[in-house]
């Protein structure tokens, strides 16, 4: 009788998040997922009607979807790598108890405070094309004599893009590691120099493999942060064909284009490959570390 | 840090740190305060050559456009925070209070349902959001939008907080509950008191993501009640393209709220995330 109670009262809570993600996010999706199979352009209302697969031929079937999946995934690829290494790097050095951790704790946590597209007009000033900070150094250094148009270069600019982002999602990155390294037993240490294991040889068999599942959220929510990047393309380069991704492109088909059918199916293939870091990020998120 | 090499390797590393971290709020500082014609100039000075304070004056003027167009888009922002918060904590107390401490059938498929959506993108949502809140005229309410907004990170959320709880030994609300302590009762006075760090880093991530928003509002947020302040900046940068330093000094406001927030209660951040995700 009391177990039964206990139940009612679990769902009887969970009624507002059940409500809430039905109406806000499953039924809407189920919805893109109709519209995603029928004609339905804005700009011709009366011409709607099913057409089963077409949508998603015609996105397989256009450059622009493999253009802009191309970008997407180099941003995934710079972005995820420089997230996890200097994630870990600031972890580490926050780890580190001195007089001023309190300060650099403060100045880590700041970046993440920043609206994305903040970041990316803030970042915009110093990779200005003529004359911003980044071409002023470089020529002050004498690395360049002319300055750099780092947003007419295709690679260059998802180069900036990443690094403006990377910078933004490195404090997470760095607070779960923190969490992880806090979170190692000082007895193993202890243990290990005991029998004789230098310092580096700890952080290979003791700090690395207990990081791991910590530095494993990290990177899949880096992976989730690379994928959806769109504010800082639009702060740094605004909707320009060069440095579009998925994102970008599935926005203009939507609301510039005003073809619902085909933005619909674009965003469900976006859905279709975040499923797959989904995946691996459920199973990181519910997985037991133990010691 | 015992080594001289140790501390020679920390204070490099602090170093670039730092002026990794502060030097693009310096810059678009100085770039704020530059005077506007030389300030892309063919020129190798950093810093302008006298101080500037046009750009503050003009957002800081009360009958100036940008000024009205800049600080009804914080209130905006401001509101939005007021309402996801008001409704997100319950909602996400409830949630996690249910999933981690009380066992039902189902319970691991509607967590997994709640928590699956975090990787779910904005726009697979909002396509049929945006024809929902055209017919039913909800484009312009500012509760909807709100709503909206908590849908996307409540998950995010409700995993911190369920992960904390499970920190927590249960034993001590159950000795509670033996002494005649109500379920009610159990959860402020006894759970509550040991969990509140986490509540506080939620309450600052909802904070945080809701000022932050861009591509909900971008669809869904049309009028000028309801734009928030991230919107209004990029505005700024458009409409007024070649003024760049006031568009410097617009986004600098406009992170001063969430800025000031975070740092005011980062050592909740810290402890509710280090205990929050480390399960």
């Amino acid at each position: 009788m009391k177990k039964k109670h206990k139940g009612a009262l679990g769902i009887a809570l969970l009624l507002p998040i059940i409500i809430i993600m039905a109406v806000l996010v499953y039924y809407p999706i189920i919805k893109t997922f109709s519209y995603s199979l029928q004609k339905m352009k804005l700009t011709a209302p009366q011409d709607t009607g099913f057409v089963g697969l077409a949508n998603y031929r015609s996105v397989l079937e256009s450059d622009s979807f493999w253009y802009s999946l191309q970008n997407t995934l180099f941003l995934l690829v710079v972005v995820v790598l420089f997230t996890t290494v200097f994630g870990i790097c600031v972890a580490l050095m926050l780890n580190v108890d001195t007089k001023i951790s309190g300060l650099l704790m403060a100045a880590a946590v700041l970046p993440w405070a920043l609206p994305p597209v903040v970041n990316g007009i803030i970042w915009r000033f110093i990779f200005y094309p003529g004359y911003g900070f980044m071409n002023k150094l470089l020529i002050g250094l004498g690395v360049i004599d002319q300055p750099i148009e780092w947003m007419s270069h295709r690679f260059l600019l998802l180069f900036v893009v990443a690094v403006v982002v990377a910078w933004r999602s490195i404090p997470f990155t760095a607070i779960v590691c923190l969490a992880g390294l806090r979170a190692i037993p000082h007895e193993f240490y202890e243990a290990a120099r005991i029998d004789g294991a230098g310092r580096w040889s700890s952080f290979r068999y003791i700090t690395g493999p207990l990081m791991l599942p910590f530095i494993g959220i990290g990177i899949t929510s880096a992976s989730i942060t690379a994928i959806n990047i769109f504010d800082e393309i639009v702060a740094l380069a605004g909707y320009s064909d060069l440095g579009k991704n998925l994102l970008i492109e599935s926005y203009l088909t939507t609301f510039s284009f005003l073809d619902f059918g085909k933005g619909s199916a674009l965003t469900y293939i976006i859905m279709l490959i975040s499923a797959i870091l989904g995946f691996f990020y459920l199973r990181n998120l519910t997985r037991e570390v133990e010691y | 840090m015992k080594t001289k090499g140790g501390k020679v390797l920390y204070f490099i590393v602090v170093v670039i740190f730092l002026i990794f971290t502060a030097g693009p709020f310096i810059w678009a500082f100085s770039v704020s305060v530059t005077p506007e014609f030389e300030m892309f100039k063919n020129t190798m000075s950093m810093l302008p050559s006298k101080l500037n304070w046009d750009n503050y004056v003009t957002l800081f003027t009360a009958s100036s456009r940008q000024n009205k167009i800049l600080f009804q888009g914080m209130f905006n922002s401001l509101k939005a925070v007021g309402i996801t918060l008001l409704i997100g904590l319950p909602v996400a107390l409830m949630s996690a209070y249910s999933l981690a401490r009380l066992e039902f059938k189902g319970k691991k498929l509607i967590k997994n349902a709640i928590l699956i959506t975090m990787v779910i993108p904005v726009f697979a949502t909002v396509i049929p959001l945006y024809r929902i809140f055209v017919s039913y005229q909800l484009l312009d309410k500012m509760f909807w939008l709100s709503l909206v907004y908590a849908s996307s990170f409540l998950p995010m959320s409700i995993w911190l907080m369920i992960n904390y709880f499970s920190t927590i030994p249960v034993e001590i609300e159950e000795a509670a509950r033996v002494d005649g302590c109500g379920r009610i009762r159990t959860f402020f006075e006894i759970l509550m008191p040991i969990a509140y760090p986490v509540v506080i880093s939620s309450a600052l991530i909802m904070f945080l993501s809701a000022w932050n928003q861009f591509q909900i509002p971008l669809i869904l947020a049309s009028s000028f009640q309801t734009k928030p302040v991230s919107i209004v900046t990029s505005e700024f940068m458009v409409k007024d393209s070649i003024q760049y330093g006031i568009t410097a000094a617009a986004g600098l406001l406009a992170i001063v709220p969430p800025a000031a927030t975070a740092l005011i209660l980062r050592k909740y951040l810290v402890s509710g995330m280090t205990r929050g995700t480390g399960k």
